[in-house]
């Protein structure tokens, strides 16, 4: 029989966990070089030896005391989950402060193997570390790996198993000097009163914890009869000056190992110094963010368009061929619902890939977290940590995900905003509408239209903070205080594999939701027997119609009515909806005709419907993580209100404004 | 033990921290992140108000808020 045994990786934020998960699993986990991708704590597993190890990645955290949401889930795993071995992941170019976490898990007593990741890029640097007396000095085995290249996997997992056979093993311990030893001593053997407690954590630990003024540990002996005593002696120290003595301690003890074990070489300024003086400085910072934007956008408009080409001229034999499908219902279906409807979203796919792919190079840059930094100034005179910044830019590419990264804010106030304003930010499946109407009404600049949609988002998201921060959720943004990981030259083998890791989903997508989408608008449309497809008899142009009153004031008709009712299961629905009403499918890039042949449709409709699409109730993905990550209805039903209405008094002024300027 | 607070450091120069007046939640968060007494800063980045700091080879940015807090002495004082 096979042994199962289950570790957990964890370790400081961007040291390369998820990047060993992958290469140890082979299960794909989202990486990037910034602190606090990983938000969840994901598990794969891989056989090892006749061992089936089961593998768990955990978010980072630069101690077992959390702060934020994704340090909790690490911290409870570490220390609820009980796994039968802690890999720590180490970043072996800044060892120092790696190890204060290993003084913390070793305290703790699980058994531990240290991962010494990244260390080619320390060797390149010209440090030396001694693996094995490192081993030594802290009882702990040490491997080396490096995760981007899967070297040292099967050492770890060898080390990994010798570890899980060694229980039960002794706690390394630090002596935390004459002043400190008697209160632990004191608080242990207050602690052993209930033995309950102690055969779950190890006394010391605890008591380490407690004189630390650690709220977690505090809330482990409120139920203890223990906790009398507990309180009796943590009343008669100044916790403030025994955590520093206990900080102070382990670094003493991690200063008296380093030399031994490491030489660094001397460096003075390294080239992510020289970059950072230039793209962080005061004058150009946001001017580089915003070119830098821009030319994204401009290159995801124009990069595209020959693989646009190709799909509709695949559409286009495709719609030919449908013609010929006999029952002619189901030729209607083929050509309308599928070729017309899922196909207009198709088309929009190469955009989606460039700008993710943009994305992922700025996520596997470190340019990211600059981006934070940058913003810093601005986004807390909104009344936002800086930090808010990066789920904003994770947004352009997905709402979902952008959501999920909030979890490493720790104010509650300050993640619900961020949270409240990122279906603001304009995600992948929206690109699609502004590419098409923007590439039909503003055939000029195109790309320029679009980079002002995303900054549209983007200061409406900033001013509905501002708002929500003078009103329901008052407060002060904490400070901000982001590691800033150092800069890497992206490799086009990883961007492209995370723009497809995130890419994909929208093909999934088009197979799935928008085709079953595109499918009710298209029966809608054909429905009931005899109607004139597509007319204002069918069942499309009833419902269309009798909502139709409400946007009217827009200049919105009834299929653009439709096609926004249906949008807010996915957004991509509102091009697969005007394709199939328009019934465009025998004629690939027929859409665009008779969008443009359209009396209802001008430059000012059309712009007004883009900012409605950008700002409209967020898709049916993005309101399930809202309600999950804010765990209240009531948030979720302010979010979609308060889109639809900031959305719809935008596009009317926008209308309004339309008008004014036409009737001149 | 008393010093300058970081905040006034001008780029560049390298400092050591003599004392933390923050919290002790934020001591301790410092503190796991490298930056506690007697450690070696440097000033990479300061003139946005918010700062860049790199402690042992790690690069942090914080506010100007925090880098007030923070004391330090010239480095070898």
């Amino acid at each position: 029989m096979a042994k199962k045994i289950t570790i957990a990786l964890a370790g400081n934020p961007n040291v390369g966990k998820s990047t060993l998960f992958t290469a140890i699993t082979g299960t794909r986990q989202h990486t990037g070089n910034w602190p606090g991708v990983t938000v969840e704590k994901k598990s794969g597993s891989v056989r090892h030896r006749d061992t089936d190890i089961e593998v768990v990645d955990l978010p980072g955290t630069y101690s077992l005391t959390a702060y934020s949401e994704d340090e909790v889930i690490a911290r409870d795993f570490i220390i609820d989950g009980k796994p039968d071995v802690v890999v720590q992941v180490v970043d072996a170019t800044s060892l120092e402060r790696n190890l204060y976490l290993t003084t913390q898990l070793s305290e703790l007593g699980v058994p531990l193997v240290i991962a010494l990741n990244m260390a080619d890029a320390a060797e390149q640097r010209g440090d030396i570390i001694d693996r094995k007396k490192m081993a030594e000095f802290l009882e702990i085995p040490v491997v080396r790996t490096v995760g981007s290249r899967g070297e040292g996997i099967g050492d770890l997992l060898d080390a990994v198993i010798r570890e899980s056979g060694t229980s039960p093993h002794h706690e390394h311990s630090i002596g935390y000097g004459d002043r400190v030893e008697p209160v632990i001593a004191d608080l242990v053997e207050a602690l052993r009163q209930d033995p309950g407690l102690t055969s779950r954590y190890p006394p010391r630990w605890l008591a380490v914890r407690l004189l630390e003024g650690d709220g977690d540990a505090e809330k482990k002996i409120t139920a203890s009869r223990a906790r009398d005593a507990v309180y009796t002696i943590l009343s008669g120290v100044d916790a403030g000056e025994y955590e520093a003595m206990m900080a102070d301690r382990r670094y003493e003890v991690i200063s008296a190992v380093l030399p031994q074990v490491c030489t660094t070489c001397v460096r003075e300024m390294t080239a992510s110094d020289l970059i950072d003086r230039v793209v962080t400085s005061r004058y150009l910072g946001i001017p580089i963010f915003l070119a830098l934007m821009w030319g994204a956008f401009e290159l995801t408009f124009t990069a595209a368009s020959p693989f646009m080409a190709m799909i509709e001229a695949v559409q286009a034999y495709l719609a030919v061929a449908a013609t010929g499908i006999r029952p002619e219902w189901l030729a209607t279906l083929v050509g309308d619902g599928l070729i017309g409807g899922v196909g207009s979203v198709l088309i929009f796919l190469p955009n989606i890939f460039i700008l993710l792919f943009l994305l992922a190079i700025l996520e596997d840059s470190g340019y990211l977290a600059r981006a934070a930094f940058v913003m810093d100034r601005l986004m807390y005179s909104i009344g936002l940590p800086g930090r808010s910044f990066i789920p904003m830019l994770v947004g352009f590419g997905c709402n979902v995900p952008a959501i999920m990264a909030t979890r490493t804010i720790e104010d509650r106030n300050d993640r619900l905003i961020t949270i409240l304003i990122n279906p603001f930010i304009s995600c992948g499946a929206r690109l699609p509408v502004f590419v098409l109407f923007a590439g039909l009404f503003f055939p000029e600049n195109p790309g320029t239209v679009i980079f002002g949609l995303y900054v549209l988002g983007i200061v409406v998201a900033i001013l509905s903070a501002k708002l929500f921060r003078a009103t329901v959720l008052p407060g002060k943004p904490s400070p901000f205080l982001m590691e800033m990981p150092p800069y890497r030259l992206p490799t086009a083998m990883t961007s492209v594999r995370h723009m497809w890791d995130r890419g994909s989903m929208y093909i999934r997508k088009a197979g799935g939701i928008i085709l079953i989408g595109a499918i009710v608008i298209w029966a809608l449309a054909a429905y009931p027997a005899g109607v004139e497809y597509g007319s204002a008899a069918s069942y499309a142009g009833m419902i269309g119609q009798a909502a139709q009153p409400l946007f009217a004031p827009l200049g919105f008709n009834w299929e653009m009515t439709v096609s926004l009712i249906f949008g807010f299961v996915a957004k991509e629905i509102v091009i697969a909806s005007l394709g199939t009403l328009y019934g465009v499918g025998e004629d690939a890039g027929a859409l665009e005709g008779a969008l443009l042949a359209d009396p209802a449709l001008g430059c000012v409709t059309a712009l007004a419907f883009m900012v409605f699409v950008l700002l409209y109730l967020p898709c049916l993905a993005t309101m399930a993580v809202i309600r999950k990550e804010t765990g209240s209805w009531k948030w979720t039903a302010f979010s979609v209100i308060f889109g639809t209405a900031v959305a719809y008094l935008l596009a009317l002024v926008i209308t309004k404004a339309g008008a004014v300027i036409g009737g001149v | 033990m008393t010093g300058l607070p970081l905040a006034f450091v001008p780029e560049g120069k390298k400092v050591t921290v003599s004392e933390v007046r923050a919290g002790p939640g934020m001591l301790r968060r410092l503190a796991s992140m490298g930056l506690h007494l007697s450690s070696c800063v440097e000033v990479v980045c300061a003139d946005r108000g918010s700062l860049i700091v790199s402690v042992t080879g790690c690069r942090y940015a914080l506010s100007r808020g925090m880098a007030l807090k923070v004391l330090v002495q010239e480095a070898g004082a």
